[in-house]
């Protein structure tokens, strides 16, 4: 290859000899080079491509001879480094980058320098470990209020800003209320909290609503985008699937405060723990969720291939933050991830049971507490027929629950199994009808017939190459010797206090469901791809907190960061501050941002008092709209129930991959095909056609305009405000109250010169006036405001 | 109506945008519709894509096999299963000759089958692509890699693609609508119009012929327009009052989604209603106001077409012609479907063309792969009907306007039909150049997702020229 070195050498000599001049600035890789190298190099000189052979992806490549025989890089001398005469050179064709436009003179600088020092390349800052010594920055803000304030309050200082204000109580109860378990305060637990000026009121809110059962439901919802829970088996049929006992699972374990690491391992392979319970082999039900096929002339190993690829993208994923599904046909393009190491991991996760057949099998066969008063009554009806006491005999059986089903199988007793009366089998049918559910779960084969593991050239699942064995990437601490080289002994590395990324990534998972926005805004790529963390001591404090301080309790976490002055601030801004800082990022304000699809529905629900508190069960199917639900050869009905299912809250919504529930659809919720970490959160006017016209949220209006008419006063001023602040938590002030009069009123004209239009919207004959109707709109109104639809 | 025209101006204000960069992220997700400048000047404004799904058979269609005839009934050759997937067929079939006559039409000889008789008259007008092929061979799979360039779920779909890099022109109907027709919705669901990891706001809007147009459309009943109307005014006020109280700018945008909604539950039914359309009108599409068909979605199409949308999506579903029952047989429900699409289609192109949109409007049409020339013998037997598997190899699509070359033919098969020989087309081609037509580099076109930039191409698509004005 020709350099023209001596115009390049030349053009160098000058260029150098001018930046000497300076004082010297240390250039370090991580904050100088690195970014250079992955905007402007790597696309061609990386994991994928490497033109030249020359590869700036490892050192030892970038140091090792090229194509043209020499290397690209040699340290201690910039000026002699081919890439250095490259990106100077003044020949276009022959000038790095390739058909881009030059380098800017500082980065060439910088390149320079770092050569000369040595090229030395460090480790990405997410695959080096918090510093366990870590500490907030000492303070005499009397601000602070804990480790993460000394953060945000070091940095805001640094700006030059200052915190908010906390917000005003009412504002801080309601946002701390949606925040913990998904749903309002109540007006008592507003007027209580607004009382209550004892130092430590605002804390034992936060008790109670850590110790609420609603929020397990709440951190459920976020945990299945993570888990791709559905209710379907994905692709073209997209059947049933049952595996609900799966979600329900995780509700008992957030609101068991089930440590992280527990959590973790017994998702990813409890069936591998010794003497594994049924709940243990449930909690594996969350590998799955992957999706399987069962359409003619589709190879079962492909699909089951493509379900173990899923297992191990979502995994690294949730737990690492590391985006694996780019190895799967090569080496990744930016971070240090070779193409083996992806099948080292698919060989964790080779070795179960599960094939891509229709009948889900391995299954756990087991009843769940939340059936249990059902069959009782159920069992009472043979009681009698046969003068015995079923639920007693069998509740005192080994495993009774379980055995239970055996009434139907195998008859314990001679009369039930003889009993051919019309009653007895209509009985028997129905008890039928309430079978244990089939959860499907994880199983491996035995360690002596285990499937072997090849690398897939290219990702092709046909085209195999060498043989590999389970382990982890060597960018990562290695798998202690005594850890079972299968899932359990990955499981165990994920949460080993060595990993540098798992309590980070988690970590800032909660934040951003707190704040709206990541400490590291890309929660699913921690790698030199994603965003660098606003506060990255912050980050690792806090990580380090999660796991030794907390003992990855994630109460104890969650209370942390809204028990922090950071947290309380108002979230009013000023347009100087929007302007600086549009996202808050530094967090001179609080959160304020547009609920989530399933907090929307259940607030509304709740303030209506329509909600239905029920937890736990198969999955219910609310209103929706006709024709939207697709019938596949009467496999799955849409039927919407006329008790209480219908105003269940969000996550017990039946979930079909290929037909998801509309409304939350419209709010951003993903089909749940594949572990989705962030909702981007969108604002389009269907969003407004839900608030205003699905029948969820009209049957919603409905009710809170009851509550209006029944609890309020009897005037319209007090009736309007009551209504304002059971949606809002707080009261309106004198401007919003003569909006709501004006358009009661006008509204109340209307109706009164239609009465086949009050008939028409409300249904109760008893309830069939004007006003009412008028208040239907009025609530209709307070439900679609802003203020309603954000935390604030 | 007045009602904030200032915010509105917020919202859509940025049609002056003039920035090369599509591909950036970093855009206002809470304004996701607003218009922005495509990578180069584009020849189509919009497109119409009329989804045959189910898959029908070219060779009955526009692929003229007479070598095939001769062979008829004997078995198929092992080089052409050697190797190879298929659905449903085992052994070695029978091959099939064509089911029906064909003859040359226009001034380009086009080959067309007697089962089209109205879309004769238009071969002029329509570039015929011959050897298109596909990765795929079972329907989902292969209606997802048209759509969405791979063959599972979760990525986004062409219409969405285009949506998220061009913005929608009218901002009181969605940019990327999608219109069912036929035996039921698409193999694939949803996904086929679906926005994978893009922003759901980038999705197909189904438009439905009967129920609400658009999911939450209608007023609920005992509401009627003046009353919606002062409750939207009525926000709009509350939501000052809150954003001069809290500044968050999002409360200006939260003003604006509801104003566009009142706008859009006015023009969706408008824009729906077929009525309006002169009797002449109704004869040449064969037309019936109030049903579900593929003649109301062409249509609608035009319609949609004058108001600015930017993708419309069409599926007619039934076209599986296996032969196992008197649904799926060439001498049955494949002989109804060529009669649903044969009129509607040429109507669209005709109509089209009088009024002077056809140039900027490209037209496409095709399933997701087409028939083996080998009879099906499911399950080693002879089928009780005449029919055909699902072949990847080799299947004619065609396109029409938006700066397509008219009255060529491109791309030849073999003399069976079964391998493309010349001018084969990948079905990665077929989106760079739909792409392209619409003024988008599909390399360029990129979202970053799991760690890389995703595209519609994948890592392949070449821009196919040769078709082009």
């Amino acid at each position: 290859m020709n350099f023209r070195l001596t115009i390049a050498s030349l053009v160098l000599v000058v260029f150098t000899s001018a930046f000497f001049l300076w004082p010297k600035k240390e250039v370090t890789f991580n904050a100088d080079i690195r970014p250079i190298i992955n905007n402007e190099c790597i696309a061609c000189h990386g994991g994928v491509k490497k033109s030249g052979g020359f590869s700036l992806l490892y050192r030892d490549e970038a140091l090792s001879e090229l194509e043209s025989g020499r290397p690209g890089i040699i340290p201690g001398d910039a000026e002699g480094s081919p890439l250095i005469q490259r990106v100077l050179h003044t020949d276009p064709e022959e000038r790095m980058p390739l058909d881009h436009p030059p380098l800017l003179k500082k980065d060439i600088e910088k390149l320079s320098r770092w050569i000369d020092d040595g090229a030395e390349w460090e480790t990405h800052w997410a695959y080096i470990r918090p510093d366990a010594t870590l500490s907030p920055p000492a303070t005499r803000s009397s601000w602070v209020r804990n480790g993460i304030d000394a953060f945000v309050y070091k940095r805001l200082k640094k700006e030059g800003l200052s915190p908010a204000e906390e917000a005003r109580k009412e504002l801080l109860i309601r946002r701390v209320s949606l925040d913990l378990i998904g749903l309002p305060p109540t007006p008592e637990e507003v007027q209580n909290f607004v009382q209550d000026t004892s130092p430590d009121a605002y804390e034992r809110v936060v008790d109670r609503l850590l110790a609420s059962p609603h929020y397990g439901e709440r951190w459920t919802a976020m945990w299945l985008d993570l888990a791709r829970y559905g209710n379907s088996q994905g692709y073209q049929k997209d059947p049933y699937r049952n595996i609900w006992a799966y979600r329900d699972w995780v509700i008992d374990a957030f609101n068991a405060d089930m440590p992280f690491d527990q959590f973790t391992i017994e998702q990813i392979a409890g069936d591998l723990l010794p003497e594994p319970s049924k709940e243990q082999l449930l909690a594996t039900a969350f590998h799955r969720n992957t999706m399987s096929n069962d359409e003619g002339g589709t190879d079962d190993e492909e699909f089951r291939v493509a379900a173990v690829m899923d297992r191990v993208s979502t995994t690294f994923e949730i737990w690492q933050g590391t985006t694996m599904a780019c190895v799967q046909c090569h080496t990744h393009p930016y971070d240090p991830y070779r193409h083996e190491e992806y099948y080292e991991l698919f060989a964790f996760f080779n070795n179960t049971k599960d094939e891509d057949k229709g009948h889900e099998k391995p299954v756990l066969r087991a009843y769940r507490a939340v059936q249990k008063p059902v069959v009782e009554e159920q069992l009472k009806g043979f009681d009698e027929l046969c003068s015995t006491d079923f639920t007693e005999s069998y509740s005192s059986l080994e495993g009774a629950w379980d055995g239970l089903w055996d009434l139907m199988d195998r008859p314990l007793s001679p009369c039930v199994r003889d009993l051919d009366s019309e009653e007895a089998q209509k009985q028997k049918t129905a008890l039928r009808k309430l079978a244990p559910p089939r959860t499907p779960i994880l199983q491996d084969f035995p360690p002596d017939s285990s499937r072997v593991t090849r690398i897939f050239e290219r990702g092709n699942w046909l085209v195999h190459g060498d043989t590999v064995l389970a382990d982890v990437p060597a960018i990562l601490p290695a798998l202690p010797n005594d850890y079972p080289r299968n899932r359990l002994g990955l499981a165990q590395w994920l949460v080993h206090t060595e990993n540098p990324l798992t309590a980070r990534v988690i970590v800032n998972r909660f934040w951003e469901q707190i704040f709206g926005i990541g400490l590291v805004e890309t929660l699913e790529d921690f790698g030199s791809q994603g965003e660098a963390p606003s506060h990255p001591a912050l980050l690792d404090w806090l990580a380090n907190q999660y796991q030794h301080e907390f003992q990855w309790s994630t109460k104890l976490l969650l209370k942390h960061i809204v028990m922090s002055a950071t947290y309380r601030q108002q979230s009013a801004v000023s347009e100087a501050l929007i302007e600086r800082d549009p996202a808050n990022r530094l967090l001179a304000r609080g959160p304020r941002f547009r609920l989530s699809a399933e907090q929307i529905r259940d607030q509304a629900l709740a303030v209506s008092g329509l909600l239905s508190t029920k937890m736990h069960g198969p999955s219910v199917m609310p209103p929706q709209p006709e024709g939207t639900w697709q019938v596949i050869r009467g496999v799955l009905k849409w039927e919407t129930p006329q008790n209480e299912d219908r105003y269940r809250r969000a996550i017990y919504t039946f979930w079909r991959r290929s037909s998801p529930y509309p409304s939350m659809i419209t709010f951003d919720a993903p089909s749940r095909e594949f572990c989705v970490s962030r909702r981007i959160r969108t604002n389009t006017p269907l969003q407004a056609l839900v608030g205003l016209n699905d029948i969820v949220y009209l049957e919603a209006a409905k009710g809170l305009a009851m509550r209006m008419q029944s609890e309020a006063g009897a005037t319209l001023s007090e009736q309007l405000a009551h209504g304002f602040s059971l949606a809002m938590a707080y009261s309106p002030d004198e401007a919003q109250l003569e909006n709501l009069t004006t358009f009661y009123t006008e509204t109340l004209a209307h109706y009164r010169q239609n009465p086949e239009a009050v008939k028409e919207l409300v249904s109760n004959p008893d309830l069939q006036t004007p006003e009412m109707a008028a208040l239907i709109n009025s609530a209709n109104v307070l439900m679609n405001m802003d203020a309603f639809l954000n935390k604030s | 109506m007045g009602l904030g025209a200032m915010a509105l101006g917020s919202l859509m204000g940025c049609g002056s945008k003039t920035s090369s960069v599509i591909a950036d992220q970093a855009r206002d997700l809470s304004r996701p519709l607003l218009v922005r400048a495509p990578h180069f000047a584009p020849k189509a404004k919009q497109v119409i894509f009329l989804h045959m799904a189910g898959a029908p058979s070219q060779l009955e269609l526009f692929d003229f096999k007479p070598e095939l005839q001769k062979y008829d009934g004997q078995d198929c050759p092992d080089s052409f299963l050697e190797g190879k997937r298929f659905a449903f067929i085992e052994g070695v079939p029978k091959l099939l000759g064509p089911q029906t006559p064909f003859k040359q039409y226009g001034e380009s000889g086009a080959w067309v089958s007697n089962l089209f008789p109205h879309f004769q008259d238009v071969v002029d007008d329509v570039a015929f692509l011959k050897a298109i092929h596909t990765d795929e061979f079972n329907h989902a799979p292969a209606q997802l890699f048209l759509h969405t360039g791979g063959p599972r779920h979760g990525r986004p779909s062409m219409g969405a693609w285009l949506t998220y890099g061009l913005g929608s022109e009218n901002q009181n109907l969605p940019g990327y609508v999608v219109l069912v027709s036929g035996q039921s919705a698409p193999s694939a669901g949803k996904s086929v119009w679906g926005s994978g990891f893009l922003p759901s706001v980038y999705q197909g809007v189904q438009l439905r012929s009967q129920g609400d147009p658009v999911l939450y459309i209608s007023d609920p009943p005992g509401i009627s327009r003046d009353v919606r109307q002062n409750a939207i005014s009525t926000l709009s006020a509350l939501n000052q009052l809150e954003h001069a109280e809290m500044g968050d700018p999002e409360i200006l945008s939260r003003i604006s989604q509801y104003e566009m909604a009142f706008r859009m539950q006015m023009t969706v039914p408008e824009a729906m209603d077929i009525n309006e359309e002169p009797q002449w009108v109704h004869e040449m599409y064969g037309t019936e106001p109030g049903q579900t068909s593929f003649a109301n979605n062409c249509l609608l199409a035009r319609r949609l077409v004058e108001r600015g949308v930017r993708f419309i999506q069409l599926f007619h579903r039934g076209w599986d012609s296996h032969g196992s029952n008197e649904f799926e047989a060439l001498e049955g429900g494949f002989l109804r479907r060529c009669q649903e699409v044969d009129q509607p289609m040429t109507a669209l192109i005709k109509d089209l063309k009088n009024k002077g949109l056809l140039d900027e409007t490209l037209v496409v049409w095709g399933g997701e792969f087409g028939r083996t020339p080998m009879r099906e013998n499911r399950g080693g037997k002879v089928a009780p009907f005449n029919g055909r598997d699902h072949h990847s190899e080799a299947f004619t699509m065609w396109m029409a306007g938006g700066g397509t070359r008219p009255g060529i033919t491109y791309g030849e098969t073999d003399e069976l039909g079964y391998y493309g020989v010349k001018d084969k087309i990948h079905v990665h081609d077929l989106q760079a150049t739909i792409l392209h037509q619409m003024g988008m580099n599909h390399e360029q076109l990129t979202y970053q997702f799991q760690g890389r930039p995703f595209r519609l191409t994948d890592v392949a698509g070449e821009v196919i020229t040769n078709i082009l004005t």
